[in-house]
């Protein structure tokens, strides 16, 4: 039985409906490369709203789609060399036990290579929830987690520092991006 | 503006009262332990030991006073309640608007007094923690 | 006196004993009825007009036993009231409400989850929250929550002191943690918290 076979009200309340959401795409330019993070933004709880904050306008370089970090390389200038994707995991919020199976099979279906970045209090150990009986202490206790982010919730920016915190490997070396 | 690793600027100027990061006025703290009751989530760790300060007057008495040695923030865990702030009766920590601190760690996020102390640059440290606009004045209704 | 009240007055006509309190509070009228007569009160309320039912839950009264309460309402919300039940500690067991209010059944289900409160004639009293496996009654106020206990409070230490006092004068006790629940004094400080490493 269908939904509109029993009349129910719609889910979205009159709203116009989206499309599940698309991962968010961000050029990072680095000295001799062009790095193309697909950011996938798992929103838990209250944090995944900074992170939507940021992708849509308050990180004005993440909401603009391109971040040149050529900057920090004084006098060098290069064309944005070969491109090399990354998928990126934003977990923002609240994980509970009951939902830690989903994190895991979430990060298990992305493709290499992958990073992951752990979005405020909450998925970084508990946060305010430290002492509860059912949330996870940490989403790092299931998948592997590349920056942790403080704050409850971390502002908007703090997202494009995490960026930065998590290429900065591939700035220093001009590395090769390792699954 | 330019962060330190060259990623450009990072958006709107917020305000110096921003629940960014909590700085430390380390020769104001007295180690009174009262921010480490205080705090909900049990982040906050405080050492200390007591020293004998000799009489300064001949004749006067000796002066015990607490020396500040362990002072640090698990902002892993922090929940930003500013309970710690609020509760400090020497205004020995602060706001800062600073929030760009993610570290790849979970260990590195306790920052320690030396870190704490750092984040003092950046509001306006010379003024207290907790200032406030003056209410408006009662209409008279 | 609303008609909601009115109507439970009347039903306990004869058995005024059973009618334990009833107390308007802020505007909101609380009926604390005998364990016995839930049923009873249920059916008199959404006979009187109070179709809508709003939500059903517990709370813990620790020696007193638990209190269970359903809060309902005329569906144009004009009059609206709390009813109250306390159970007894041991075996805590009540009439399901579902034989008036069939929405009630997911809240008994929580209830039964989070209390071990035993709702009679609700057959399907299955986990509805929790992760598999999980093992006790988490909202009864006994239940200890296992991250305070393995963490030493960093409040324990006094003005001066670096490590937690080993010694047997009273030690300060973190606001909100019941008492019994730490460590006894015996025991090795510092020992343990992931915390407490850096």
């Amino acid at each position: 039985m269908t939904r509109e076979s029993l009349d129910l009200p719609s889910p979205t309340f009159g709203l116009p409906v989206r499309p599940a959401p698309s991962p968010t795409r961000v050029e990072w330019r680095s000295q001799d490369r062009t790095f193309v993070l697909s950011v996938v933004n798992f929103g838990l709880a209250c944090c995944s709203v900074e992170f939507l904050a940021a992708v849509q306008g308050r990180a004005e370089a993440m909401a603009a789609g391109t971040i040149d970090a050529r900057a920090r390389h004084a006098g060098v200038v290069t064309d944005d060399g070969p491109r090399t994707s990354i998928e990126v995991l934003v977990i923002s919020g609240t994980c509970t036990d009951a939902l830690a199976p989903a994190v895991k099979v979430l990060y298990d279906q992305m493709p290499e290579p992958k990073r992951v970045v752990s979005f405020g209090a909450c998925s970084n150990t508990g946060g305010p929830y430290w002492d509860s009986y059912s949330v996870t202490k940490g989403i790092d206790q299931m998948i592997p987690v590349d920056v942790y982010v403080p704050g409850c919730p971390p502002r908007p920016e703090a997202l494009l520092g995490a960026l930065g915190e998590l290429m900065r490997d591939h700035d220093d070396q001009r590395g090769s991006v390792t699954p | 503006m330019t962060r330190p690793d060259g990623v450009p600027a990072q958006g709107p100027v917020v305000s110096p009262r921003v629940h960014g990061v909590i700085a430390l006025v380390e020769e104001n703290c007295t180690s009174c332990m009262l921010c480490a009751r205080e705090c909900p989530d049990w982040c906050l760790y405080i050492e200390s030991h007591t020293e004998t300060v000799p009489a300064t007057t001949p004749g006067g008495r000796d002066r015990s006073t607490h020396v500040l040695d362990r002072f640090a923030i698990d902002f892993s865990l922090c929940m930003y309640c500013g309970i710690c702030i609020e509760v400090c009766p020497f205004d020995a920590l602060h706001w800062s608007p600073e929030s760009d601190y993610s570290e790849g760690s979970l260990l590195d996020l306790t920052h320690e007094r030396t870190r704490l102390s750092g984040w003092r640059a950046t509001p306006a440290a010379d003024g207290p923690s907790d200032v406030r606009e003056p209410p408006d004045p009662v209409s008279g209704s | 006196m609303s008609a909601l009240v009115r109507a439970v007055r009347e039903v306990f006509a004869d058995d005024v004993d059973d009618l334990l309190d009833v107390a308007t509070d802020f505007g909101s009228t609380t009926i604390h009825v005998d364990s016995g007569r839930w049923t009873d009160s249920l059916e008199a309320l959404a006979a009187a007009g109070a179709t809508y039912f709003d939500f059903l839950t517990a709370y813990d009264e620790l020696e007193n036993g638990f209190c269970v309460i359903a809060h309902l309402s005329t569906p144009d919300a004009s009059d609206h009231v709390l009813l109250r039940t306390l159970l007894a500690r041991d075996l805590p067991a009540i009439a399901t409400a579902t034989s008036v209010y069939r929405g009630a059944a997911w809240h008994e289900r929580e209830t039964h989850e989070m209390f071990g409160i035993d709702f009679i004639g609700n057959d399907h009293l299955e986990p509805l929250l929790l992760p598999d496996g999980f093992s006790g009654t988490p909202l009864r106020k006994d239940f200890v929550l296992a991250s305070r206990v393995v963490k030493d409070w960093p409040g324990a230490k006094e003005p001066g002191e670096s490590q937690e006092p080993t010694t047997s004068r009273r030690r300060n006790l973190p606001p909100g943690v019941p008492q019994g629940w730490l460590r006894e004094e015996s025991t090795p400080p510092n020992a343990g918290s992931r915390h407490d490493k850096a």
